[in-house]
């Protein structure tokens, strides 16, 4: 999976530049979250603003973030596109997840949080 | 340009004709191949509704008119040339072009596929309101399934039904318009995952669905007059195509392909009715599919012009036609729950305003139930709102009836067994603001039997409209001798308001209109005598009595009855009992569910008896059977106009409504019949000296049954009419050949295993007979009862029937 990844201060922002998240990234996805998290990433910003399409495999790996960070960290999403958006609201993971319409915001939000 | 594509003369349409020749087949505009013509015509109208489209939506999007949605799993639609010439004033102007080709009007017309994307009563209902919703103006659409193999082709095989699949899209469909800039994702299958939302809340996420495309396809449905077209989306299903590049692009093509064929299975075929058993799963995804498509699609356009929910349910109505699509209740909740935030309590309450049920059956086998284990797997997320719909829904109940838990079984949604099940027409009710049944008598049976609970709780819910037929596709198209006469006589507003034939009733004593009547009604038999003799072979003569049973084969409908007096004609006549006075032809047709034996053994019954009658010279051809297969629409256009005699004669309290009946009656045939379904409702508006009514009432049935009154070998005893025809069944009259062959007829009758009481209204059934036939021979009188019988059919347009949806369903606020 291509993406693109770099450090805000102590917030990891990551970015993936597939068009898809679907079966064939999804666990790819998912592993790298685990090593993002294993290696002491407790605060990170997925920008999905290359992503068309999530299916469920690939909410449900970013699904699996959430719950790996758990309570003592933060994983927020910022700048979904509307047939993304639809998705999460399908799934109610709208609910579950911080999301913002930019990076900045993200970001700002995070670091209100200290 | 626009007059050349878009007018209605004569010039314009050959001029559209020629350039679809020309651009759309790649054909030379002198071809005169029917087929050419056909398809070049359909272009050209659908030129025409289209362009209306845009024009109807323009004027319903301006002022924001309140849309009903007609929610069917089937839509019978018929041939669409004709009715498209009709309602857009362009029939007459056609005919005179392909006269002066000297090409037969006919040949186009047959050039023309029968979509059989239905069952039968059912599904015509849904198109005729279609037609009477353009015709009246009102935002009326249709939303169904794009089957790619519609009912099956009936063949006869040595008196056996053959089912021949129905691939209708095989030929290039003119009228339907692709609109996959529309489609849309249908989440399926999948599991819950229990989990809280930001605030620590219960928060149930969808989680691992498959997806499945729904591309709608969309039928223009022009009204008479041609001023509004509305349409009918039909979805099919597809799989996702950039899902499939990406396991393309992976390198496994088989993968792909099963993916793509798996997901379009869901809309492969329409299920025949008696056979959609709980438990198939293929027909609860075509359910869910349809009803998922279409509340999307519904939303979608509302908030094309509204910012929020709060008018809905004042610009949206939603009718189910019958329980198929009944998890519309669960999706309109899910969609405004989950994707819309609304709260559970606003979201059910334009639910409820929005949604209308209409119930179309009392048979307790054909009301729909699923698993809880199948709904489980397949929506997960929709089976949680039905449970928590239930809660609430037995709360309720239990602060208006403390203590009564025999009460709360009874009502709840779901069915507690070992399988444990979810009933649907509970959960349609229970998510409806209005439940209606189709005639008098079947409400009334509702609101006492089915849903006497539901009507205790909420009497105001429950209203009566009866069926009914657009005169516009079964007098209008089907029979434009008689529809001429009428013209000539009383005018033509009847196309639009049948209550107006009441004009017709002073010409049914006027013996230069009872002559024209009558010559009409013989060419009209000439016709299906034609059609008989092409299709089966068989010579009738269009001076005996056209007795017709024509519908679905099913034993409530009762197609034995029939042939059990035809039985009992002609031993008597073999026997030398009875002189034939009156030549009878009697016309069966109908198709049975696979695997509905009884049905399909009714067949192989109708051919043999057919063979031993039609063959026995020594009946002087007094009597002849004959059974046309493959019963669709485009052959009951044929079939109607011809008939004398109309058989409705289902067990009382089988019925909901029947439509046959009326589409009879309109076409100037008298009913025999058993007060069942709407035949109440004609008898009230016909006259009792107009129609021939016999049998048992359905509340005497009722009785019977309770008090296990009925023992068939009683009537064997007391009956020699009885034992004739009984014994002939079982001493091989009508299998010579094939020894045995339905002795099973006489066990399953005599050993109380008829549940359609045959025997009780047998005698009675004879009764009538004889009186018919002494009736039929006073020509005049039958046909002064027959143009009464036109006269008095107002009530039975579907019109009618639309008009009160309107004001009891769709425009009341409960």
């Amino acid at each position: 999976m291509q993406l693109q990844q770099r450090h805000t201060g102590s917030v990891l922002v990551v970015k993936p530049l597939e068009k898809r998240i679907d079966a064939s990234t999804a666990m790819d996805l998912k592993q790298k979250m685990n090593e993002w998290i294993d290696a002491g990433n407790r605060r990170i910003v997925l920008n999905l603003s290359q992503v068309d399409f999530i299916d469920s495999s690939g909410l449900g790996a970013i699904i699996s973030g959430l719950k790996k960070i758990g309570n003592d960290g933060d994983l927020v999403i910022c700048m979904v596109k509307e047939t993304v958006m639809s998705l999460f609201r399908l799934t109610r993971m709208d609910r579950v997840f911080d999301i913002f319409t930019s990076e900045e915001a993200a970001l700002a939000a995070l670091s209100q949080k200290g | 340009m626009k007059s050349i594509h878009l007018g209605k003369s004569k010039s314009a349409l050959e001029k559209s004709i020629n350039y679809h020749l020309r651009c759309s087949l790649c054909k030379a505009p002198s071809s005169k191949e029917s087929r050419d013509l056909y398809l070049s015509t359909a272009f050209s109208l659908r030129d025409r509704m289209t362009e209306r489209i845009l024009q109807t939506e323009r004027r319903y999007h301006e002022t924001k008119t309140k849309r009903v949605y007609y929610l069917s799993l089937e839509f019978l639609i018929g041939r669409l040339l004709s009715n498209s010439l009709h309602n857009l004033g362009m029939f007459d102007v056609f005919k005179d072009l392909l006269m002066d080709g000297d090409i037969d009007i006919e040949e186009v017309r047959e050039q023309e596929n029968d979509p059989g994307l239905g069952n039968g009563g059912l599904g015509r209902l849904a198109a005729c309101f279609l037609d009477s919703m353009a015709t009246l103006d009102i935002a009326g659409f249709g939303y169904g399934i794009h089957y790619e193999y519609g009912l099956f082709k009936q063949e006869i095989d040595n008196g056996y039904q053959r089912e021949k699949p129905d691939n209708w899209l095989a030929e290039l469909n003119p009228w339907e318009i692709k609109r996959t800039d529309e489609k849309c994702i249908v989440p399926v299958y999948g599991r819950i995952e229990h989990f809280q939302d930001r605030a620590g809340e219960y928060n149930p996420m969808w989680l691992d669905w498959k997806v499945i495309m729904g591309i709608p396809f969309d039928i223009p449905v022009v009204g008479y007059g041609g001023e509004t077209v509305n349409w009918l989306r039909l979805y099919g299903a597809g799989s996702s195509k950039d899902f499939d590049i990406q396991i393309f692009n992976e390198g496994d093509y088989f993968k792909a392909v099963e993916q793509k064929v798996s997901s379009e299975t869901i809309t492969k075929m329409l299920y025949p009715l008696d056979t959609i058993k709980s438990g198939r799963e293929l027909r609860l995804l075509q359910e869910y599919f349809l009803v998922a498509c279409s509340i999307r699609d519904i939303v979608r356009r509302y908030l094309e012009i509204n910012e929020n929910f709060d008018h809905f349910s004042d610009q949206v109505a939603i009718q189910m036609n019958d329980t198929h699509p009944s998890l519309a209740v669960a999706e309109l909740m899910r969609l405004l729950v989950d994707e819309y935030a609304l709260p559970w309590n606003h979201a059910w309450q334009i639910t409820q305003e929005t949604l209308a049920y209409t119930n179309h059956t009392i048979l307790s086998e054909a009301l729909e139930k699923w698993s809880v284990q199948l709904l489980e797997r397949v929506v997960p997320r929709h089976l949680q709102i039905i449970y928590e719909i239930n809660h609430r829904f037995l709360g309720e109940v239990r602060r208006r009836y403390p203590g009564d838990t025999d009460l709360l079984r009874r009502v709840s949604l779901i069915e507690e067994s070992e399988n444990k099940q979810v009933r649907m027409a509970h959960l349609a009710v229970v998510g409806s603001h209005c439940v209606n049944g189709v005639s008098a008598l079947h409400t009334e049976i509702l609101k006492k039997d089915n849903f006497a609970d539901f009507h205790a709780l909420w009497p105001e819910r429950f209203v009566n409209i009866t069926n009914g037929i657009t005169q516009r596709r079964w007098l209008l198209e089907a029979n434009p001798r008689l529809a001429s006469l009428i013209g000539d006589t009383i005018g033509d507003a009847w196309i639009t308001d049948l209550g107006h034939l009441r004009l017709l009733e002073p010409s049914a004593d006027e013996a230069g209109f009872k002559e024209a009547f009558r010559r009409i009604k013989r060419a009209n038999k000439e016709m299906l005598a034609k059609i008989i003799y092409e299709t089966v072979w068989t010579a009738v003569d269009p001076d005996a009595m056209f007795d017709i049973h024509v519908k679905r084969i099913h034993e409530y409908k009762r197609q034995l009855l029939k042939i059990m007096e035809v039985v009992y004609e002609y031993l008597r006549i073999r026997r030398g009992e009875k002189q034939p006075t009156v030549a009878k032809t009697y016309v069966f047709a109908g198709k049975a569910a696979p695997g509905y034996w009884v049905a399909q053994q009714m067949i192989k019954l109708i051919h043999n008896v057919g063979q031993v009658i039609n063959q026995d010279k020594a009946l002087r051809d007094a009597l002849k059977v004959v059974f046309l297969p493959d019963y669709r629409v485009s052959l009951a256009e044929k079939i109607i106009p011809a008939a004398d005699l109309s058989e409705q004669i289902s067990m009382a309290g089988t019925e909901a409504s029947g439509t046959g009946n009326m589409k009879f009656m309109l076409n100037g045939a008298l009913t025999v019949g058993t007060l069942d379904g709407a035949n109440v409702e004609i008898l009230e508006e016909v006259g009792e000296e107009n129609i021939f009514i016999f049998g048992l009432k359905a509340e005497e049935v009722a009785d019977m049954i309770k008090n296990n009154a009925y023992h068939p070998a009683e009537y064997y005893r007391r009956f020699r009419e009885v034992r004739m025809v009984m014994d002939a069944f079982r001493d091989d009259t009508f299998c010579a050949s094939e020894p045995g062959l339905f002795q099973w007829l006489y066990h399953h009758v005599m050993n109380n295993e008829d549940p359609y009481f045959h025997l009780p209204d047998f005698l009675p059934y004879l009764q009538i007979q004889d009186k018919i036939e002494r009736e039929y021979q006073d020509t005049s009188s039958w046909t002064r009862k027959a143009i009464l019988n036109v006269a008095r059919s107002g009530k039975f347009s579907s019109d009618r029937a639309i008009s009160e949806y309107m004001r009891l369903i769709w425009n009341k606020t409960p």
